[in-house]
């Protein structure tokens, strides 16, 4: 292992440590850390835009390809920026109405298109008793399922009678899909812990290791 | 065997010794101990435990298995450096999979902070293993701002939202892209992602355009998408660590995910123990200050 | 006039993206436009990002500079950005350091500072979670009682050990959560949600074009 891996290796391990210090309590090396984490997060956007959106997409194709009507995106793009200002921040409307009736006009039918039509076509499941005992459940768990749910969350009336009592249902499935939900959280919780873990113990423990030895 | 076996009564043991603590004094830190311990000892020991692989993981091991080789294949890198250790399993297990079949790599990323520099580094680590070219094997992307734009626009032409790849190189003039202009030119979308992406993958771009949308996704965010695979709208799915330890398995390359399932294992237990004894004596106090179960 | 010309761009650059779902992109004028101006909405999208840099170099930039607690912490959050940026939009002709392609110090610290840092403040959260297992999860209502059972059940199953104790109980455990659990209750609420979130989206959409909801534009 060459000197600059093992360097780098600690200050990787230094910084994480000085993170995990917070958990027995909060100090100066924890406060520092996270603070140039801070600083190096927004600083990446910085190099990210310039690389990606002002040099790929507005100066290489204007000069390269002749595209200069490129300049009014890039036009609309700075008048975000009037957002700062006290008395001309109303410009940075005309940019954000761009984008904004842009995605909504997406959504207005890949929303209906992609979701609503192909979930609710693939809950008219058959419910032929000739189909198997486990199979027949499963299709009518699926059904009372998504009806109750939808119930549940359909506020506009009060849940009373009928519709209380469909609610209610609702609430059971809801509960069994947030216990799943729970479950699998702290699966994603600890796997990235192990993550780390496995670092500090094969990279950082290991480097003293290969290092030295 | 009898000492592995003796070390997790052990572990147990502490366990109880540290939740008795933590009720005792009220101060937290003792769980933590806890689960350091839990974490840190079969790491030590790496411990590999082989698990029962998943149908739906198997479902997208299958559908990529099915493809031609030098098939085209989108890999997106649609994930955080806070979910590495999720995903980036899963990303490395994709590659090793699609570069043994020869698949043509078109890799790109919705997430602006550090998307591009995870894709790159992780692909050209696999590309160098496998002894692929750039240009001719597989092409970076890199990032473009509005996810649901891009998603939107390479359907129309690739090109138009990405002019260049990711290091400035003029698509035209990148030999694997002369024939890949948009969607209908690419056979599967291989989306690895930790936030909701997959939704817009689905309903943006399979739903219009037709193309078999597989999925890994963080264990956060895996319940969710059941629904799509229930509805034929994804085409296979890996779930958090364990769904890239399964797909590990199956594509034969042993790595983070297959070690970290022991780890796994011992802190789910503990976490199962912690919540029976936190309301055993929940229970006992109420019983101790009368009343019962709630409606 | 401040408020009407957005709603008129707002209006027409969705109804330019609904007519082109209607056509593909070798159909004349529209299948060419469509393309273009979701290219524009990329550029646009792009210079949003810096929107947050700036207000944390402001922020920042003025707790330095009246002296207030903390503004050494401050002061290296700023320092940082600028460490960052800087050499990334020097042209990396002028040497491989500069630019953010693999080898730049740009790249060097996303990797080897960035990232490591953002991967430990997220493995944080599982003390917290444990912590929050043993002294907040409580089975106080029957439908707590189901939500604690199902997490348990899942939790056990995700693991290989836990997979093996369900499986010597009775061998038909494993697949059973998975079929009727994962791909049948939670499922079927998950399809429930998406639905009434779709449907919701579809409906904000509509507003957003029809100049209904204006709460994007701010004050």
């Amino acid at each position: 292992m060459s000197l600059v891996d093992f360097l780098q290796i600690w200050i990787i391990a230094f910084f994480t440590l000085a993170l995990f210090s917070f958990l027995y309590k909060d100090n100066p090396f924890y406060k520092f850390a996270e603070h140039i984490f801070a600083g190096l997060s927004a600083g990446y956007y910085v190099g990210l835009v310039w690389n990606s959106v002002i040099i790929q997409q507005m100066i290489d194709p204007m000069f390269d390809n002749g595209k200069w009507w490129l300049v009014f995106p890039g036009l609309l793009g700075v008048l975000m920026f009037s957002r700062f200002t006290k008395n001309y921040h109303w410009i940075s409307r005309i940019s954000l109405a761009f984008v904004m009736g842009n995605t909504a006009g997406i959504f207005l039918l890949s929303e209906l298109h992609g979701k609503v039509l192909p979930q609710i076509q693939s809950t008219m499941l058959s419910l032929n008793m000739n189909q198997s005992p486990g199979a027949l459940i499963l299709s009518l768990i699926v059904i009372i399922g998504v009806i109750s749910t939808l119930i549940f969350f359909y506020f506009s009336k009060e849940h009373k009678g009928a519709l209380g009592g469909a609610a209610r249902v609702g609430i059971w499935f809801i509960m069994i899909s947030f216990g799943a939900h729970f479950g699998y959280t702290v699966m994603a919780r600890i796997s990235l812990l192990i993550g780390q873990v496995q670092f500090l113990i094969e990279d950082w423990l290991g480097s003293i290791i290969q290092f030295f030895v | 065997m009898i000492w592995l076996i003796l070390a997790y009564v052990l572990l147990a043991l502490a366990g109880i010794f540290l939740l008795y603590l933590t009720f005792r004094t009220g101060d937290r830190r003792f769980i933590y101990l806890a689960v350091a311990f839990y974490v840190i000892f079969p790491v030590l020991l790496t411990l590999n435990l082989p698990t029962e692989i998943s149908p739906e993981v198997r479902q997208l091991y299958e559908a990529v298995e099915a493809l031609p080789d030098s098939a085209v294949v989108m890999l997106t890198f649609d994930y955080y450096a806070s979910t590495l250790a999720e995903t980036e399993p899963m990303s490395r297990a994709a590659l090793h999979h699609l570069f043994r079949k020869h698949c043509k790599i078109v890799t790109m990323t919705t997430i602006p902070l550090g998307g591009p520099s995870i894709s790159e580094r992780v692909t050209r680590d696999l590309a160098e293993e496998y002894g692929k070219t750039y240009g001719i094997d597989y092409v970076n992307l890199g990032y473009k701002a509005n996810y649901v734009a891009v998603l939107k626009g390479m359907g129309s032409s690739i090109e138009a939202i990405y002019p260049t790849d990711n290091s400035g190189t003029p698509l035209a003039e990148i030999p694997m892209m002369s024939h890949i202009k948009n969607y209908q030119d690419v056979d599967f979308i291989y989306v690895v992602a930790d936030n909701g992406i997959v939704d817009y993958w689905m309903s943006i771009v399979n739903a219009q355009y037709q193309i078999g949308v597989g999925s890994g996704v963080t264990a956060v965010m895996a319940p969710k998408f059941y629904a799509y695979l229930s509805s034929g709208q994804m085409t296979g799915m890996l779930g958090g660590m364990k769904g890239a330890a399964d797909y590990e398995q199956l594509v034969h390359h042993h790595g983070t995910a297959t070690k970290g399932m022991a780890a796994q294992s011992l802190v789910h237990l503990f976490i199962i123990l912690s919540v029976v004894a936190g309301n055993i004596i929940f229970f006992m106090e109420r019983k101790k200050r009368g009343g019962g179960l709630q409606r | 006039m401040k408020t009407t010309v957005p709603v008129i761009i707002a209006f027409l650059s969705g109804l330019v993206m609904i007519i082109s779902f209607f056509f593909s992109s070798d159909t004349g004028f529209i299948g060419r436009l469509e393309p273009e101006i979701l290219s524009w909405v990329t550029i646009v999208g792009g210079f949003t990002l810096l929107l947050g840099v700036v207000s944390i170099v402001r922020v920042n930039y003025s707790t330095v500079k009246r002296r207030k607690e903390g503004w050494g912490y401050k002061l290296a959050t700023l320092i940082s950005v600028f460490v960052i940026a800087i050499p990334a939009i020097i042209p990396p002709s002028w040497s491989s350091i500069f630019g953010v392609r693999p080898g730049s110090i740009y790249d060097w610290l996303f990797n080897y500072l960035d990232a490591p840092m953002m991967s430990t403040m997220f493995a944080m959260l599982a003390f917290y979670i444990a912590s929050a297992a043993f002294r907040a999860f409580r089975a106080r209502t029957t439908e707590a009682t189901l939500l604690l059972a199902t997490a348990v059940l899942v939790m056990l199953w995700r693991v290989p050990i836990g997979e093996l104790a369900l499986k010597n109980i009775h061998p038909g455990i494993p697949e059973l959560i998975n079929t009727y659990v994962m791909n049948g209750a939670n499922m079927a609420v998950q399809r429930g949600i998406i639905i009434g979130a779709a449907l919701g989206a579809a409906a904000m959409s509509l507003r957003i074009m029809l100049g209904i909801e204006r709460t994007y534009m701010g004050k």
